[in-house]
């Protein structure tokens, strides 16, 4: 892994670490396990379907777009990073 | 002879006869192009060390009701009386139902693999893909989660292979409808995003591409319903490869009439 579990790793790409707290402060506020740029965000239950409306609606505030339901795909939604190059800040 | 059908004239294949409501009677060649395409199913469920059942062509409304069957699906469902009128039935709409029923309140040892084969009824809108009653053969995977999506992969695997051994053009994807109906947008997207069904399709006999079998993860929640579970007492993980055999029967046709599809079906090697 390229990073540890916090998000505290400081080589991060800036759009990376504010997802990656967004999700392990917000999205799983409470929970013990946090995850890390690379993890499989969608394994292990770890996000449900209230999560994952909290998340896109996150994203489009910060990409100042809608993202249309075709595009909620595992290829753009695996991990943090993929997430971060797929729906760029605008 | 044209016995049933008021339709048999919109399909390009004189021997399938589709009555308006969705009930399909076959020639002879026909027939024996869907026993041979079974029986490579069910063999290759065999050698992949699936347990064979049979169960009956109705089931009962609890089993249906504890899948939220109802929830899912309600207009699909077909209700039979039964000879006693104690019980309520309906007709099955799937044949995996029966083995979540079957293995109700237990625990398994390890991955288990189910197959069965049975007819199964959907009242949806008749066409050339969407038979009332139609014949599926299913293989269920039950066990930890890394069994249960290895065997779903496996599967997605096999049968494209002998799709494309057949010489049968299809494609599989993930499909877009879900294997349950989600009551929500957030539950829609997490089951879209997880690519929890695939499907491989393939174009049927009016030229529309038709889904031929379907690949399913079911997460825990038949497991949980019925309460399966494994050894450390948590529900086991569950999913399902389903083959539509009156679809892969048109598709074959379609592309190479019947008596070429069969001579490939029956040629064709066990995939193992």
């Amino acid at each position: 892994m390229g990073s540890d579990a916090t998000g505290a790793n400081t080589h991060l790409n800036p759009a990376v670490e504010i997802l990656l707290k967004f999700v392990n402060e917000d999205l799983l506020a409470g929970s013990q396990e946090k995850v890390a740029p690379d993890t499989a965000l969608f394994d292990e239950g770890r996000i449900d379907s209230l999560k994952i409306l909290r998340l896109i609606a996150f994203l489009e505030v910060r990409s100042g777009q809608k993202i249309p339901d075709e595009l909620i795909v595992m290829d753009r939604f695996r991990t943090i990073e993929t997430i971060a190059k797929n729906f760029p800040e605008r | 002879m044209n016995i049933l059908n008021s339709r048999a004239s919109t399909l390009p294949h004189p021997d399938f006869y589709i009555s308006d409501d969705g009930l399909l009677s076959l020639g002879a060649a026909e027939t024996t192009l869907i026993h041979a395409l079974d029986s490579k199913f069910r063999e290759m469920a065999l050698a992949a060390g699936a347990e064979e059942r049979q169960f009956p062509t109705v089931i009962a409304e609890e089993i249906l009701d504890r899948s939220e069957y109802f929830q899912s699906f309600p207009q699909f469902a077909s209700a039979v009386d039964s000879p006693s009128k104690k019980g309520k039935y309906f007709l099955s709409p799937a044949v995996c139902y029966h083995c979540y029923q079957l293995l109700k309140n237990s625990v398994l040892a390890g991955g288990t693999l189910l197959s069965c084969q049975g007819r199964c009824f959907r009242a949806e809108s008749a066409d050339d893909s969407h038979l009332w009653e139609f014949t599926m053969r299913e293989i269920v995977f039950l066990g930890d989660e890394g069994f249960v999506r290895t065997q779903c992969d496996a599967w997605k695997q096999k049968i494209a292979l002998w799709a494309a051994q057949l010489g049968l053009t299809a494609n599989l994807a993930p499909a877009k409808d879900p294997f349950f109906v989600a009551e929500t947008r957030g539950k829609k997207l997490l089951q879209q995003i997880k690519e929890l069904k695939f499907e491989l399709t393939a174009p049927g006999l009016l030229g529309r591409d038709v889904p031929v079998a379907s690949f399913n993860l079911h997460e825990r929640f038949f497991t949980s319903r019925f309460e399966v579970t494994l050894a450390d007492g948590e529900p086991a993980y569950s999913g399902c490869a389903a083959f539509g055999i009156e679809r892969w029967c048109m598709a074959l046709i379609a592309q190479h009439g019947v008596n070429e599809a069969l001579r490939r079906v029956e040629e064709s090697d066990d995939l193992r």
